[in-house]
């Protein structure tokens, strides 16, 4: 059996012993549930459509064990200060494998309106309200989230007050640590009726980590709410990301996400939003750069249940080396969801004859009065732009690096987060003059 | 400073330039007419070394080193710099940074130190004045949503900041109009400095009547059938071309 699975095999055998007194009766048959899923039914393999390109079996054969938060005891304030960072926020909550930190986090006084608890916090002191938070359909998602649940242990529950709009961005860092650690990190947002925040979840590791972040995050929009969420997958070599994003948006809402991958030995994040009262919008855009072997995998799946409803998506994929990547764009539109517009690209940049890509859009409509675009491209660097920086005297290989930044600027333009636009430049350009220029011009 | 002697170029098997002889002196600035498809900007690329034109016989030698040899990046180094007919937009790269990418590069050719920031800004302010191009222009990326007339504009404009020996200026005046036209022509006008050498490439004798040129040639059927002083242009423009072509075919 493979390791993962057995990883859930005992997370069941300790749920099955445990006295129900501890638990509540709802959260704990939610979990042993989930594990007996992932008992049952293992990993996904290739042969399952949703995962055909990505192969996750290397993952299951490894000798993982679940995280707990002694495994992270050993990151000090001084370890965590030195951690480059995508921005310096003044909400922060840090979690170390998965388990909330206090004593990093960025302290004070959280802005009224905004509630941000441990999930093992809460599930010590009312473990009802969070079994009603909670995502309570175990067959939903893969197997993953479902050993998520099964191994619920902490997370972040967050939730947003009606008519409440906070200017700080809430910056979760979620660092691991550690060898052969399966981390299962959840996190809850609720947003209340015509809040708006903004969330940047940001995955990195401390030194040569290695092992598994198996992450969930459900975020539901009530009538007029707004989640600006910006999703950072940036871990170590030796460390692999499965993660998964549900999102249901209400009347009005707005879901409006960038997911970046640019770390890992494997990467697979699914984001999943339901359009689900008029009005709602959702835009998704994506940035993933891969090199060597590094295999990252999105799939994405927004579906239109109700009319006037709207989504717009951009992903963009930078492959050198041997690196393969996957996008997978679903689009469904339910039976008489009129006047619904869906928009979908997927750009690749493909700089070696050996990387990969798979790119592929699904449309599934059963309405008819709706307008639906797609399109992919896989490319190389405009051969045209590459002649004109050299005529003016940009060496080639720089000229190559200045367009293939400026392939990957078109996504992370429009976020606010100086620590990617310096990661991005360092990786393509190999310094930070670029920034500096414009930082400098813009004070002259 | 630029010799070329009997070139011949194929582009894609199909012969266009058929034994072009052309020699401009330092400062000197000459005039390329010619019809349609007479290979004007076929010459124009490959002076620049792009991709996609063979050599087939002939030489080019440009202050004594052969610029057939060198690498794109390299020619501009040595001092050539295409003003595009098209310039190429480039989204996502800052049109002051490429800027600097290229003289930096140039410089580091030439065994000179690069700018620094502030250095390169100075350098940049000052030509934005003589230029009187609108600095706004600076901080977009390359070319991407300028009109026309900004584009040719930009092109003069970094040309003003990368000083080059030899300027080939391939119909800059295609597009422009008659405002815009004397902004470029007073942009070029200003670097005509008695070393600099520019090769001008053009349609009308209009461009001509702003940046007046020492000599001026025409290009047929990939070789120069007539070469004479400014006054030749507007006699073209007079006659057209057919009495040429006629002579030259006779």
């Amino acid at each position: 059996m493979a390791a993962l699975a057995m990883v859930a095999g005992a997370a069941l055998a300790a749920l099955e012993q445990a006295p129900d007194s501890t638990r509540s009766q709802r959260l704990g048959a939610l979990r042993l549930a989930a594990a007996a899923r992932v008992k049952e039914e293992g990993l996904p393999s290739v042969a399952n459509e949703h995962w055909k390109y990505t192969n996750v079996s290397r993952l299951g054969e490894r000798a993982l064990r679940s995280a707990t938060a002694g495994d992270g005891a050993s990151v000090s304030a001084a370890s965590f200060a030195a951690l480059e960072l995508s921005t310096d926020s003044a909400l922060r909550v840090v979690l170390v494998n998965g388990c909330v930190r206090d004593d990093l986090g960025a302290g004070g006084s959280l802005p009224q309106g905004l509630r941000v608890r441990s999930m093992a916090a809460l599930q010590e002191q009312d473990p009802e309200r969070l079994a009603t938070l909670l995502d309570t359909d175990v067959e939903a998602g893969s197997t993953f989230q479902a050993l998520n649940t099964a191994l619920l242990g902490d997370g972040v529950v967050i939730e947003v007050d009606h008519n409440v709009s906070l200017r700080e961005p809430l910056h979760l860092v979620m660092l691991g640590t550690g060898d052969d650690l399966l981390r299962s990190p959840r996190v809850l947002v609720h947003m209340g009726r015509n809040s708006e925040l903004r969330l940047i979840e940001e995955y990195v590791s401390l030194d040569a980590a290695s092992g598994l972040t198996n992450s969930v995050c459900e975020v539901r929009l009530a009538v007029g709410a707004t989640l600006f969420h910006h999703r950072l997958a940036n871990e170590s070599a030796a460390s692999s990301h499965i993660g998964r994003v549900a999102v249901e948006v209400d009347e009005q809402g707005q879901y409006v996400s960038d997911s970046l991958a640019f770390g890992g030995e494997l990467t697979r994040v699914d984001i999943d939003v339901n359009l689900v009262g008029r009005g709602a919008r959702c835009r998704l855009n994506g940035l993933f750069v891969a090199d060597g072997q590094q295999h990252v995998d999105h799939h994405t799946r927004i579906e239109h249940r109700v009319g006037d409803t709207h989504s717009a998506e951009l992903y963009r994929g930078i492959l050198d080396g041997r690196s393969r990547g996957v996008f997978n764009g679903r689009v469904l539109v339910a039976r008489d969801a009129q006047k619904i517009t869906a928009q979908q690209a997927s750009n690749n940049l493909l700089l070696s004859r050996l990387a990969e890509i798979d790119t592929k859009p699904e449309l599934e409509i059963y309405a008819d009065d709706v307008s639906c675009a797609h399109g992919a491209t896989v490319g190389e660097l405009d051969a045209a732009a590459l002649f004109y920086l050299r005529s003016r005297g940009v060496g080639a290989a720089d000229a190559r690096a200045l367009l293939t930044y400026a392939f990957a600027q078109k996504i992370v333009d429009e976020i606010p987060l100086p620590g990617v636009r310096r990661w991005l430049e360092t990786r393509f350009l190999g310094h930070t003059r670029y920034s500096q220029l414009l930082s400098a011009l813009e004070s002259l | 400073m630029l010799e070329i002697k009997n070139l011949h170029v194929e582009v894609a098997g199909t012969e266009i330039l058929r034994g072009l002889n052309l020699t401009i002196g330092a400062g000197e600035t000459h005039a390329i007419m010619g019809p349609n498809g007479s290979g004007k900007s076929t010459l124009s690329h490959v002076l620049a070394g792009r991709e996609g034109y063979t050599v087939t016989a002939g030489s080019v030698t440009f202050n004594g080193k052969s610029l057939l040899d060198l690498e794109p990046e390299e020619r501009a180094g040595e001092g050539v710099f295409l003003a595009f007919q098209y310039p190429i937009e480039i989204p996502g790269v800052n049109n002051v940074y490429m800027l600097k990418a290229a003289l930096n590069g140039i410089r580091s050719y030439r065994g000179e130190k690069e700018l620094s920031a502030v250095e390169f800004l100075k350098v940049v302010k000052a030509r934005v004045k003589a230029i009187g191009l609108d600095d706004s222009l600076l901080n977009r990326p390359v070319n991407s949503g300028f009109s026309g007339g900004e584009k040719k504009r930009n092109e003069i404009f970094q040309m003003s900041v990368l000083e080059p020996r030899l300027a080939i200026l391939d119909e800059t005046d295609s597009g422009l109009d008659i405002d815009a036209l004397k902004t470029v022509s007073e942009g070029v006008n200003a670097l005509r400095d008695g070393k600099r050498s520019f090769m001008v490439i053009t349609h009308y004798q209009r461009l001509l009547d702003y940046i007046v040129p020492d000599h001026v040639h025409v290009l047929a059927k990939g070789r120069i059938i007539k070469s004479g002083p400014k006054e030749l242009a507007l006699e073209l423009e007079a006659r057209g071309y057919d009495w040429l072509l006629e002579e030259a075919a006779a």
